[in-house]
C-alpha cells in the first residue's frame, strides 16, 4: 500500500517537472519587437526599457535593401553598456544572458531610413 | 563676345570632369573610390563541411529574414581565428552577409548589406569590448588586400579581415593602389 503510494507521488512529481520544464522553454524563447515599422531618423533609437531582462538576443531590421550604418546595444538599469555592437546594414548580436538589460537599436546613418523592425529575446 | 563665353563654358566643363576624375582616383572624397567589382571568390570555393552554420544561427529570426536559404545554403567559412568563425553567407535579393560565431564566448551576430557595399567599402561590425576598444571584422571584395585602424594593419584573408583593440569609428580598407576610407560608427 505504501509503495503505491510512493508511485503516485513519483508520477505526479515527474508529471510537474515535466510541466515546469516545457514552461520555462518557451518563456526561454520569447521575443518581443521594439520598434515596428517607421521611418528612423538619425537621433531616434528604438528601446526595449520597460522593464529589465535578462536579453539573449538583439536584431535591427532595415529591410532587404540595407546598407546604412547601424548599432543594437544594450544597457543595464545602474547605466553599464553592455552587448554593444555596429554594423553596416541589418545587424544582430546573440549572447549568454549574463545582464539584466534594456535593449536599444538605431540607425547610425546620417539619414532617416526605414526600419522594418528591432526585436530583441530573453 | 559669343564665343567667349562658348570658351568659358567649355572650360568650366573641363574643370568640372578633372575634379571628378580625381575623386573617382581618390585625390578627394574618398568615399567613392572603387576597387573591384564586389565579386567575392571565397563563396565559389568549393563546399567543406566547416561551411556549415551553427544550427543555432539559422534558428535566430534574423537568418530566416535575410538569408537566401533557409539552411544557409551557399555558406562558406572566410576565417578561423582562435575561437572566432567568421562566414560569408548569400542573401536574399542583393544582400550579402558576414557572420561570426564565437564558439568559446557563446555569441554570434551578423550584417547584411547590399552587396554594391564591398565596391566603395566593407560588410563590417565592430564590438565593444570590456576595454573600451572595438573588435572590428569585415567582409571585403576582391581585390582589397589589407585593413587598417589606429595605424594597425590586418591582411585579407579569404575576402575578410580581423582588426582588435580599434580605438574611435575610423577604418582604411585598400588594395596595392587604392584606398577606402570606412566610417563604421562612433
Amino acid at each position: 500500500m505504501r509503495l503505491r503510494f510512493q508511485r503516485r507521488w513519483a508520477v505526479a512529481v515527474a508529471v510537474i517537472a515535466a510541466l515546469a520544464l516545457t514552461l520555462a522553454s518557451a518563456a526561454g524563447a520569447a521575443s518581443y519587437i521594439y520598434w515596428w515599422q517607421r521611418n528612423m531618423t538619425p537621433s531616434d533609437r528604438g528601446a526595449d526599457s520597460v522593464t529589465a531582462r535578462n536579453h539573449i538576443y538583439n536584431e535591427l531590421y532595415f529591410g532587404p535593401n540595407a546598407g546604412w550604418r547601424s548599432e543594437v546595444w544594450e544597457v543595464t538599469p545602474a547605466g553599464y553598456r553592455h552587448f554593444d555592437k555596429w554594423c553596416a546594414g541589418n545587424c544582430f548580436n546573440a549572447h549568454p544572458g549574463y545582464y539584466y538589460t534594456y535593449s536599444y537599436c538605431a540607425n547610425r546613418d546620417g539619414g532617416t531610413h526605414f526600419v522594418y523592425d528591432c526585436r530583441d529575446q530573453w | 563676345m559669343r564665343k567667349r563665353h562658348l570658351q568659358f563654358g567649355a572650360a568650366v566643363l573641363v574643370a568640372a570632369a578633372t575634379a571628378g576624375l580625381l575623386t573617382q582616383l581618390g585625390l578627394g572624397g574618398s568615399d567613392k573610390v572603387q576597387i573591384g567589382n564586389g565579386s567575392v571568390s571565397a563563396l565559389t570555393h568549393a563546399v567543406r563541411t566547416a561551411d556549415a552554420l551553427p544550427q543555432s544561427v539559422l534558428d535566430y529570426p534574423f537568418a530566416e529574414r535575410n538569408f537566401a536559404s533557409p539552411n544557409g545554403g551557399g555558406a562558406r567559412l572566410l576565417q578561423l581565428q582562435g575561437s572566432l568563425r567568421l562566414y560569408a553567407v548569400p542573401g536574399k535579393g542583393g544582400l550579402l552577409c558576414l557572420v561570426e560565431v564565437d564558439a568559446v564566448a557563446e555569441t554570434a551576430g551578423g550584417a547584411c548589406a547590399d552587396r554594391s557595399t564591398l565596391r566603395t567599402g566593407s560588410i563590417y561590425m565592430a564590438d565593444l569590448q570590456e576595454d573600451g576598444s572595438r573588435l572590428v571584422v569585415g567582409l571585403v571584395g576582391d581585390g582589397h588586400t589589407y585593413a587598417e585602424a589606429n595605424g594597425k594593419r590586418a591582411p585579407v584573408q579569404n575576402n575578410a579581415f580581423v582588426l582588435n583593440h580599434v580605438q574611435g569609428g575610423d577604418l582604411t580598407v585598400g588594395s596595392p593602389t587604392a584606398s577606402q576610407h570606412v566610417d563604421i560608427g562612433g
